[in-house]
């Protein structure tokens, strides 16, 4: 394997908790992100999955250093860029763009599209006005808008197509790495597949690397290369996609792919809750986070915090009994065929 | 249906004026919410589903009204009720639940002054101490521990799984008729999600009540719902039992959605995206509202509204080219 495009080791932040407004105390600390390796390969896609509060979307921004780290390393191209000064990290920006997930709040409503679009290769000096202008053009072709839509403003434009544009944005610079910060949970469901497929095919067209954050496991399945699942800033298990849904691991993996509900009322009443809520980063429970809810916690799980060790993060991880999780059936036989026919009519039309 | 539904919707129709005009958000919808079931409401955004319900409850906000259609609540026309009746029904009848708990929770009462408050607004004579009895069972039917210390805290100190529950408890303060659930787990995350609908379920079990739940999530909707609509562009595209929505989908619309949620059971090299975007309500197409999105689009469809009409008893969709491999054999 060649050496990664990008690689994160031991990534923390920690956030004070203070109590007073002029003799500030500290009296705690919340642990977003507490201790976080991974590695992503160009042209891969790692998904970071978790629910609210696990620290996925802290993780993104300390990759592209918009917050800075507590502790660890986050390496570009073999350079950490958590030390790197204001021009390398500069630099270092133009290799690595994000989308954001609310396309209402992450455009300008007072630029047009293609001033929004410019603005990235303006920052970085790229191309001169005609150029990039021409290159806008490109670039809404390329996220399927039209080279028109520069003049426009963002409200005239719906959720789906605003996120084209934000993805147009990130583009402009051509970066490696583009980290996805739930890009399509915003999105209704039929928009939603627009966009993931957008996104597949700029991958395969540019070689694109991306990191992307997301709490729906579905999308992530369709989307994914390697899959890290988060619990409370730490990970807790990573595979590659198809063993990670062939042989969910760690616990908290198989609760929530439990959780999920199908698309299929054959399946009604497999869904299994987990119970309880998830507890507060600010006092983790000592040992293994996932002690408080798992069904099968030990002495050794409220004692000893676990090592992320063949990709799983649990004590029991060799002698847990199979998940038992079903993922075979698929759409029923006449939807089957009707959406096949679908898929034929929509290719002509 | 043979037996008399609890809700039957007629032709309803809901406009909102506008500078442009009057434009109607639900546009003829006819639906039947049978006793002790479940009907699911399904469509993106737009599409009408939350106008609907706020409808029936006749919760519009000015410059929304309901143009035509009547609501009949056990034969009680809602539609027509005065202000003061309408009261009565709410909350009695039938209660409702938004997506957003903290939203809809006054954050500066405490949670059991806001069940309280539910229960008095029905029966004003009740005593402090029952309303703060019957309060504690409420937090306890939604399974809140410890609901003594809970009546008396405030929504920021619940999680948000807890303040959907205490939603619940205020909704069922009443034991209604009829609960609306508006994209009830939209904002929670899945394990939650999975714990709240278990709880809707398990409380239509013991009271016998009936859910109107609208989603955009078909997982949802196979999870809990008895009978589907699928809404679009304020029109019921495709009504029928959840399990033949699913296994023989007939309007293009509800083959599109299908087509558009990757699956965990399944693998695909593509998503089927449906073309294009929902139409704004100003700015309807003619004929088939989902016309300029449809492969199967054809010209009578862009010139003439398909009517609901049943292709197997129960089973009701409005598109002339339904089922779609017949008409293209033809």
């Amino acid at each position: 394997m060649s050496a990664p495009l990008l690689e994160v080791a031991g990534l923390a932040k920690h956030y004070p908790v203070k109590r007073g407004l002029i003799l500030a105390k500290q009296i705690g600390t919340v642990r977003a992100v507490d201790g976080v390796s991974f590695t992503l390969q160009r042209g891969e896609t790692l998904a970071l999955v978790g629910e609210s509060g696990c620290g996925k979307s802290t993780t993104a921004r300390l990759v592209l250093r918009l917050i800075e780290p507590s502790a660890g390393e986050v390496r570009f191209e073999g350079r950490d860029i958590t030390s790197l000064d204001r021009a390398d990290l500069k630099a270092f920006r133009r290799r690595a763009q994000i989308v954001f997930q609310d396309p209402y709040a992450s455009l300008n409503p007072r630029y047009t599209v293609g001033r929004t679009i410019a603005e990235p290769m303006e920052v970085h000096g790229v191309r001169d006005e005609a150029s990039r202008r021409a290159r806008v053009e490109e670039l809404l072709r390329l996220v399927g808008l039209a080279p028109y839509h520069a003049e426009r403003f963002p409200h005239e434009f719906s959720g789906g197509q605003r996120q084209r544009i934000g993805i147009a944005r990130a583009l402009a610079v051509e970066p490696d790495l583009v980290v996805c910060d739930e890009p399509v949970s915003a999105l209704d469901v039929s928009i939603q597949a627009q966009v993931v497929n957008l996104l597949a095919d700029l991958q395969k067209r540019l070689g694109l690397a991306y990191l992307f954050i997301a709490h729906d496991l579905a999308v992530v399945k369709h989307v994914a290369d390697r899959i890290a699942v988060m619990y409370l800033g730490k990970i807790v298990e990573i595979a590659e996609k198809r063993a990670l849904f062939a042989n969910p691991c760690h616990p908290y993996t198989r609760a929530l792919l439990a959780a999920i509900p199908h698309p299929d009322p054959r399946r009604r009443g497999q869904v299994t809750p987990l119970g309880g809520d998830v507890p507060s980063p600010l006092n983790p429970p000592p040992g293994c986070r996932f002690h408080t809810r798992c069904p099968f916690a030990r002495d050794i799980c409220r004692e000893k915090e676990p090592a992320l060790a063949n990709g799983v993060a649990c004590h029991l991880a060799e002698e847990l009994p199979p998940a038992g999780l079903d993922f075979s059936g698929g759409l029923a036989p006449n939807a089957a065929k009707r959406l096949a026919l679908y898929a034929k009519a929509a290719e002509n039309a | 249906m043979s037996a008399e539904p609890l809700l039957r919707v007629e032709n309803l129709r809901t406009v909102f004026r506008t500078s442009g005009g009057e434009v109607a958000a639900v546009d003829g919808v006819s639906l039947e919410v049978p006793r002790g079931r479940t009907l699911g409401i399904v469509g993106e955004s737009g599409c009408g589903k939350s106008v609907l319900s706020l409808s029936i409850m006749r919760l519009l906000a000015h410059p929304g009204r309901i143009a035509s259609g009547r609501v009949l609540l056990e034969g009680r026309d809602l539609a027509a009720l005065s202000a003061a009746e309408m009261r009565a029904v709410r909350g009695r009848d039938i209660a409702m639940i938004f997506q957003e708990p903290m939203t809809s929770l006054n954050p500066v009462h405490r949670v059991g002054f806001q069940i309280a408050e539910a229960i008095r607004a029905h029966e004003p004579r009740a005593s402090a101490a029952e309303l703060r009895e019957r309060g504690i069972a409420a937090l306890k039917r939604v399974r809140i521990p410890s609901p003594e210390r809970r009546f008396d805290e405030y929504p920021h100190q619940l999680s948000g799984g807890m303040r959907q529950r205490v939603m619940i408890a205020m909704a069922l303060a009443c034991s209604p008729k009829l609960l609306i659930a508006d994209e009830p787990t939209t904002a929670l995350d899945v394990t939650v999600q999975a714990q709240i609908l278990d709880l809707l379920r398990e409380l239509q079990a013991e009271t016998g009540m009936s859910i109107i739940l609208i989603t955009h999530d078909l997982g949802v909707v196979a999870e809990m719902a008895d009978e589907v609509a699928v809404m679009y562009a304020g029109r019921v595209v495709e009504r029928a039992p959840a399990a033949a929505l699913f296994e023989d989908p007939q309007h293009p619309y509800a083959l599109g959605l299908l087509g558009s949620i990757p699956r965990l059971d399944e693998e695909r090299e593509r998503l089927l995206a449906i073309a294009g975007a929902v139409p704004p309500p100003f700015a309807l197409p003619k004929g088939c509202r989902f016309h300029p999105r449809c492969p199967f689009a054809e010209e009578a469809c862009r010139a003439e509204a398909p009517l609901l009409r049943e292709v197997v008893p129960g089973h009701a969709v409005a598109c002339r080219r339904a089922p779609v491999e017949q008409s293209l054999a033809a």
